[in-house]
């Protein structure tokens, strides 16, 4: 399952491996993107939880269909 | 209690210490003041991201709180309810010494009490403590599992008044906070309160940090932090070692990037060489000591000990963990973001400078091992993936991590491991089971073992393979005691010692306790007396107290059967000392021993007294069975007291529990009881079936004697005798023995009854069993006054037995006209009336100008005098004993 996890401020590309892999991508409006595939709820919950250690905003979070674009969560 | 090779993992004092304000900290005294106000409700709750100063704000507030504060701080490794607790009551402990020893170290034992007994007990430990004190537990969300938060949900609802509790944490706990807020009993700080104002960032940066901002670059600093006390603080340290201070604000506060990432990578740069080094690889450690990190991070130029001072002096968010500025911590947030930069570091191409973090965990493994910490070496070495050294830290000297409180660990480690691995391994299979088994998932062990053995080539290859089959063969005679199988219990465990290393203690004291219980289900007393004797003898030696205790309660059992009173009384005093103030099954079954000992020799007021509180502490445990024992107990001294009614409402509610918990074994025991209940009742109809359905030999031959076929009776007590002879059963043969005098005078033969009483008298007199004949009323009375005019030998236990039968003729008849054993005091009486005419306990408290704790003190008295648990029950009880 493709998951968009949007969070505040621009965060390091380098943060891509914490995050499990996700890309990374810094958006106009001041804001990042996490995208790719989570296994599972699981891990799902634990990528909130390493969003929530690290202080930062969360703004929202998505499931995506492959293929589609990025559609506002 | 004497713990050496046992020894639990210990307990980590810096996670009980409270962190010392700074002296430099901002004033916060709207907080301050909204916290003090809080502590007339149960909880409050102190709920933000990293970084907002939750914990600098507590211990500014505790230390001038003006109550006795303990500090827990959690991490991942207590997310497990058992080492929760084990933390709870040492963070307890520090403001009420000695408050549940006993339930510590049954916590940290190979066979912890289940998490809802130990925390029912801990309540009632709390609600004893002489202050009103403060509990923190400050990190929460580190812990937030479900098993731990059923815990703590339990801990909240039944919180005694004398414990106010403050969770400081990074997401809401999951507790009925909706319920507390509208009933006023939660005080709440969360983000929004906690955030700078303005004018507390401006003495954050100007006062605190030594800066000197205009206004304005405070106010854009504020805006881009949104007042979060770790950006601020990062800021600072930034603008600390530059002379640009505009330029950096106009820089930082023009960026889009994430505040750490910007600030962390400025304050890094600010440090010198040596210092980052430090930083990065010590980020690693939970915690921190000089001999530790250099140990760990090996810069030369930066020697532990100094370098912690400075950062701490520098303010770089070090945390100190004791008064002796010996062990810190970093900023959880600050030590995420180092670690983070430690993986960039390592992994860029120029790089290989910075040592990679499974050297870096392999490192510190070895230091804690060398300091014998060796639950820490174990974490490091399985966060270094070193599986052979994880392992070897497993097995320890002779006594295994998980037998000593550290399960939860081990088990989540080797969850993790792909089965390669446990393969190539053969010892952690059988250690996987061995967890298993300990945490009560015994489905899942034989396959466990199956997997050992077939990654096991030569089982008689050397010690080592041969003491992991030995194991294997306990861990299914564990698997087989079960299911009460007691052949294959006999057989595994046989092959257990015949393998098992001599020096492997642990299993051997448990495999020879286990093979008492089986020789115990087959009857053979002696063989049982024995491996009790020998497991308590080598447990005790070896330090393994719960198995000493185990052990001690089977060896007092057996006595007790074989009528060695005396004996038996020892064996189960000394248990209840070898636990302290233990709330396991062990001490109910104690307490039960006692009671029957006491109902033998006739105090029927001690065997209630003994028998009640085996039965409360039985109570406080799920899926135990000892309720039953007490409860039939508690019957014979109704009956014994001529109750017949409220013998046959404890049998009925025996028979109830056993049902609804399937404790069937237990029927027959119970028929027995109520043979004897419904042939005062003058039921024979009813008394006779029961006999006949569960196939009781002892309970035919009463019914026929009541139904006047003497003859009948002793043709069914003859070859039952003879069986029990055979088997050496020495209670059995004494009841044998007395219902056959009783027979043989009701068919005529008054000569015979009167030498077969004279024998039994001669083995009951010993050890003073007194009951057994007195329970069978006046047609043994008469036999013995026919004894004492015969003039026989027996003279001084015939005269205890006389006594005996006088006192029961003197005694009331019902229990109504002698209805406490201890009478209620004045105030106790005074406050069980408030209590009858419907006040709440706070109510009382104001009434009679005494502090609640004084009342929950009286009322837990007036219960326990009433032998009730709760409020309606105690009404019910006085107006039935019209104590008003």
């Amino acid at each position: 399952m493709n998951y968009h996890i949007r969070i505040e401020g621009h965060l390091d590309l380098q943060w891509a491996d914490w995050f499990d892999g996700l890309l990374i991508t810094h958006e106009a409006s001041g804001d990042t993107l996490l995208s790719g595939p989570v296994v599972d709820q699981a891990a799902l919950y634990g990528l909130l939880c390493k969003v929530r250690d690290l202080g930062i905003t969360l703004i929202s979070v998505a499931r995506v269909e492959l293929g589609q674009g990025d559609e506002s969560c | 209690m004497a713990y050496n090779r046992s020894m639990p993992t210990s307990i980590l004092a810096t996670k009980l210490f409270i962190p010392p304000p700074r002296p430099s900290a901002v004033p916060r005294p709207r907080l301050l003041t909204h916290l003090s106000a809080g502590l007339h409700g149960k909880l409050t709750l102190i709920s933000a991201p990293a970084g907002f100063g939750k914990t600098t704000l507590l211990s500014a507030w505790v230390a001038g709180c003006g109550r006795p504060v303990a500090w827990l701080s959690l991490d991942t490794a207590d997310a497990d309810p058992s080492r929760f607790l084990v933390y709870l009551i040492a963070a307890l402990q520090t403001v009420a010494p000695a408050l549940g020893d006993g339930l510590l170290a049954a916590l940290q034992s190979s066979q912890p009490p289940q998490p809802d007994a130990a925390a029912a007990a801990l309540v009632n430990m709390i609600a004893a403590m002489p202050h009103d004190s403060v509990l923190v537990l400050d990190d929460y969300h580190a812990i937030a599992a479900q098993p731990v938060d059923r815990t703590l949900r339990f801990l909240l609802e039944h919180l005694p008044p004398a414990l106010h509790l403050v969770i400081a944490t990074r997401q809401d706990p999951p507790l009925p906070l909706a319920r507390l807020r509208a009933r006023g009993q939660l005080t709440e700080l969360r983000a929004a309160d906690l955030r700078f104002t303005p004018a507390e960032a401006a003495g954050f940066l100007n006062q605190s940090m030594g800066l000197d901002l205009s206004a304005e670059a405070i106010s854009a600093l504020e805006r881009r932090t949104e007042g979060w006390i770790a950006g601020l603080q990062l800021a600072a340290l930034s603008m600390r070692g530059s002379s640009d201070t505009g330029g950096f604000i106009r820089s930082f506060t023009g960026s889009h990037r994430f505040v750490m990432d910007y600030l962390v990578e400025e304050v890094l740069h600010q440090l010198p060489e040596h210092v980052q080094a430090f930083l990065l690889r010590t980020a690693i450690l939970g915690r921190l000591c000089g001999p530790l990190c250099d140990a760990v991070a090996r810069v030369p130029a930066a020697p532990g000990q100094e370098t912690l001072a400075w950062l701490e002096r520098a303010n770089l968010f070090l945390v100190p963990l004791d008064d002796e500025r010996r062990w810190y911590r970093y900023h959880h947030l600050f030590a995420d973001l180092l670690r983070q930069q430690l993986r960039q570091r390592a992994a860029a191409p120029q790089g290989g400078a910075e040592a990679d973090e499974a050297e870096l965990h392999a490192r510190a493994s070895a230091w804690y091992e060398d300091t014998g910490l060796e639950l820490e070496a174990f974490r490091h070495a399985a966060a270094a993936n070193d599986v052979a050294r994880a392992a070897r830290l497993i097995a320890g000297g002779g006594m295994p991590l998980h037998f000593r409180g550290a399960v939860a660990p081990v088990l989540g480690w080797l969850a993790s491991l792909p089965q390669r691995t446990l393969d190539a391994h053969p010892a952690l299979w059988v250690t996987y089971a061995s967890a298993l088994s300990m945490t009560g998932q015994v489905d899942s062990v034989e396959a466990k073992l199956q997997a050992a053995e077939a990654a096991l080539p030569d089982p008689e290859a050397d010690d080592t393979a041969r003491n992991l089959v030995g194991h294997i063969a306990a861990l299914r005679a564990f698997l087989a005691a079960t299911q009460n199988q007691v052949e294959p219990i006999i057989a595994q465990s046989r092959r257990a010692l015949e393998y098992l290393h001599p020096d492997n203690l642990a299993v051997r004291t448990a495999t020879i306790w286990k093979l008492g219980i089986a020789y115990r289900l087959q009857g053979d007393r002696a063989a049982a007396a024995r491996s009790f004797r020998e497991a308590a003898a080598l447990s005790q030696e070896s330090g393994n107290t719960l198995i000493a205790i185990w052990a001690s309660i089977g060896l007092g059992q057996v006595q007790e059967l074989d009528l060695q009173l005396h004996l038996a009384g020892e064996t189960y005093r000394r248990v209840l000392d070898l636990g302290g103030d233990l709330p396991g099954p062990a001490a109910s079954d104690a307490h039960l021993g006692l009671a029957r000992i006491s109902y033998h020799w006739g105090d029927l007021d001690a065997a209630e007294r003994h028998g009640c509180q085996g039965r409360d502490l039985a109570r406080q445990m799920e899926s135990i069975d000892t309720s039953l024992p007490a409860m039939l107990l508690l019957a014979r001294v109704h009956l014994a007291r001529g109750d017949v009614g409220g013998a046959a409402a404890r049998l009925a509610e025996a028979e109830q529990f056993m049902r609804r918990n399937d404790f069937l074994s237990w029927a027959p025991e119970i028929a027995e009881a109520r043979v004897l209940t419904l042939l005062r009742q003058g039921d024979h109809a009813a008394a006779a079936a029961l006999a006949q359905t569960y196939d009781l030999p002892q309970s035919q031959a009463r019914v026929l004697l009541a139904q006047g076929d003497p003859a009948a009776a002793l043709a069914t007590l003859e070859p039952w005798r003879d069986h029990v002879e055979a088997r050496g059963w020495a209670d059995e043969r004494l009841r044998a023995m007395v219902l056959q005098a009783l027979a043989l005078h009701a068919h005529g033969d008054g000569a015979g009854a009167l030498g077969l009483l004279g024998e039994a008298l001669a083995l009951a007199e010993p050890d003073g069993c007194v009951r057994l004949f007195v329970d069978e009323g006046p047609p043994m009375t008469l036999l013995l006054r026919r004894l004492k005019d015969g003039g026989g030998m027996m003279g001084e236990h015939l005269h205890r037995l006389l006594r005996a039968f006088g006192a029961q003729h003197d005694a009331p008849a019902s229990p109504a006209a002698h209805p406490l054993i201890e009478p209620l005091s004045e105030r106790e009486r005074e406050i069980l009336g408030l209590i009858v005419a419907g006040l709440a306990n706070q109510q009382i408290a104001d009434q009679l100008t005494i502090s609640l704790n004084t009342v929950l003190y009286h009322t837990k008295n007036i219960y326990g005098k009433l032998g009730v648990n709760r409020r309606p029950l105690a009404i019910a009880r006085a107006r039935e004993l019209n104590l008003m």
